[in-house]
């Protein structure tokens, strides 16, 4: 008799269906039904309290409800790399090192990690950030990649690359003959991807997070500090618009709005929970590629 | 002749009637099952809302769960002390007070709350912190002693006495995100009743004496007095630019040990 598979609704991975209460690759559990709003996006599952997610010969158990823990098991063979400051406790047979990044005055410059942490195993390693909100788990399958912004990320496993890339998102303001530069979503983006073997990415959404596909041409407006993540193939670009009945001269453009516009195919995803990213409002000089809308 | 049956709490050790949903002493709940993770977490009991448990003439009960608060209905004679900025509402009737506490000019030197206040019954006060997480319910049995974070205390019942304890060494100082000092709470004869607030999801783990864990400082919560703390620092380098330090607290049974999930990140160099 043929054995029975069960196919995970959020990450598509198959395995045996034996006694199964939540996905072993991704957390999410098998015995809810799908949330999925009138306008499409699609609730992500809470990955249930002490579920295990199986990577290599090591498995990460997820602790917690408001702010979960990503408790890593390594195996000998096995090791994960971090953000410095999530860190929350490990085994003092852990062995962590330093991972150097390319870039380091640019990472520098835009405020990013300059240093990447890597943990060897054998031993427990606990990472966790400092809000309230879920672990997002993303199996990466071979040839894979997504885009994350920039200070959400948590732990990879080994056998994810990890890249950053210039988002080209910004615009300039101008007060007298003082000009800055404002980047929306930051001014870079980190990239994970899977080469020849699958991989675990888990990042850590404030809130509660949503995930929606865009099909090939359909386009989205999103609040700039709620993309959480988003498939390489979806394109992104600043979008302005500008209310009715707001006063505008010569030097303003009066109230605005900014957003990310996204355009499919592929998946997008979001949080609730996110950063106020201030525009002082000031005369617009110069903006990457834009669409502007008046109201 | 029938004995009457007990549950024990799992996370206090008092005795309940076995027909008990809820522990009389801590709130926690007695119908589910622990949650211990694979390396020796314990989550601490997530207090269903609406709870209620008793201390000495008074009753606390739970309201909430995302910022849950602790009310009090204060017996005639009964009181407990709190730091002054946790207090969420209270009848009239409730008399205030401060507790006089020693080493004054230290304590505000170090933030550490100046005045402690005292709130005395009848009537009914209730007290909250400022952020998501949970309340940790620690019946104090005679002489145990717990060292706690500073700014995690909520509340106490009169019959623990308070006092705190400098942290040892200039580096536990300067790195190991406690500051100078950590509440120390003790009972004497009488057992008494701490809550505490945590940010994020609790745990507590129980270590063996010599058994040791690396915990980010900002992290711990709270440790039994037998637990030692030391900050180790290791660097980690990346050629030009240096590297950064990691500061981890070396925290050594034997004893309890309480962490938080959600934690205050100290800046390293």
């Amino acid at each position: 008799m043929a054995e029975s598979t069960y196919t995970c609704r959020w990450c598509r991975m198959s395995t045996p269906a034996a006694d199964l209460t939540s996905c072993p690759t991704c957390g999410a559990p098998v015995d809810v039904r799908d949330m999925v709003s009138r306008s499409g996006w699609y609730e992500l599952p809470a990955v249930p309290d002490m579920a295990r997610l199986q990577f290599g010969s090591s498995y990460c158990q997820i602790e917690g409800a408001y702010v979960p823990v990503a408790d890593f098991n390594l195996a000998a063979e096995d090791s994960v790399y971090f953000a410095h400051h999530v860190l929350l406790w490990r085994e003092p047979g852990v062995n962590v090192s330093a991972m150097s990044l390319r870039g380091g005055w640019k990472r520098l410059f835009a405020g990013m990690p300059l240093v990447m942490t890597q943990a060897q195993g054998p031993g427990h390693i606990a990472f966790s950030r400092d809000a309230p909100g879920e672990v997002v788990p993303i199996p990466l399958q071979p040839g894979t990649a997504v885009d994350v912004r920039e200070h959400l990320f948590v732990a990879a496993t080994g056998q994810v690359g990890y890249d950053w890339f210039n988002t080209n998102v910004w615009f300039q303001t101008r007060d007298g003959d003082d000009t800055e530069t404002h980047y929306p979503l930051g001014m870079f983006m980190d990239r994970f991807s899977a080469g020849q073997q699958p991989g675990l990415l888990l990042l850590h959404a404030a809130g509660n997070a949503f995930v929606r596909g865009l099909a090939a041409g359909e386009s989205i407006l999103v609040k700039p500090t709620a993309l959480l993540f988003k498939d390489t193939s979806v394109g992104m670009q600043l979008h302005m618009e500008h209310p009715s009945g707001t006063w505008r001269s010569w030097r303003s453009w009066g109230e605005r709005y900014l957003w990310v516009r996204l355009h499919g195919p592929g998946r997008i995803a979001i949080q609730s929970a996110y950063d106020h990213f201030h525009d002082p409002g000031s005369n617009l000089y110069r903006t990457s590629p834009a669409t502007v809308w008046r109201w | 002749m029938e004995t009457a049956q007990r549950i024990e709490c799992q996370w206090c050790r008092s005795q309940n009637l076995s027909t008990a949903r809820t522990c009389d002493t801590c709130g926690a709940p007695l119908d589910v099952r622990n949650l211990v993770s694979d390396s020796g977490w314990r989550e601490a009991p997530r207090l269903r809302d609406m709870t209620e448990f008793h201390f000495g003439q008074s009753t606390c009960q739970v309201e909430g769960e995302i910022v849950p608060v602790a009310e009090i209905a204060l017996a005639q004679g009964d009181w407990v002390y709190f730091e002054h900025h946790v207090m969420l509402w209270k009848d009239e009737s409730v008399a205030m007070s401060v507790m006089p506490l020693k080493g004054g000019v230290k304590r505000a030197f170090a933030g550490m709350p100046f005045i402690v206040s005292l709130a005395q019954g009848p009537g009914r006060i209730a007290f909250s912190r400022d952020a998501t997480g949970e309340l940790v319910v620690l019946p104090i049995h005679p002489g145990q002693e717990l060292d706690v974070r500073e700014h995690a205390f909520l509340v106490a019942s009169h019959s623990i006495g308070y006092s705190y304890v400098r942290i040892q060494g200039l580096k536990n100082i300067l790195f190991s995100g406690q500051g100078m000092f950590m509440d120390r709470f003790l009972a004497g004869d009488e057992q008494g009743l701490l809550f505490l607030h945590g940010y994020g999801n609790v745990f507590e783990r129980v270590l063996q004496a010599g058994e040791s864990v690396l915990v980010e400082p900002g992290a711990f919560l709270y440790k039994d007095a037998s637990v030692t703390m030391t900050v180790e620092t290791q660097k980690l380098t990346t050629g030009l630019f240096g590297g950064q330090g990691m500061n981890l607290a070396r925290m050594t049974g034997p004893g309890r040990l309480g962490i938080q999930s959600m934690y205050v990140h100290h800046h390293t160099d």
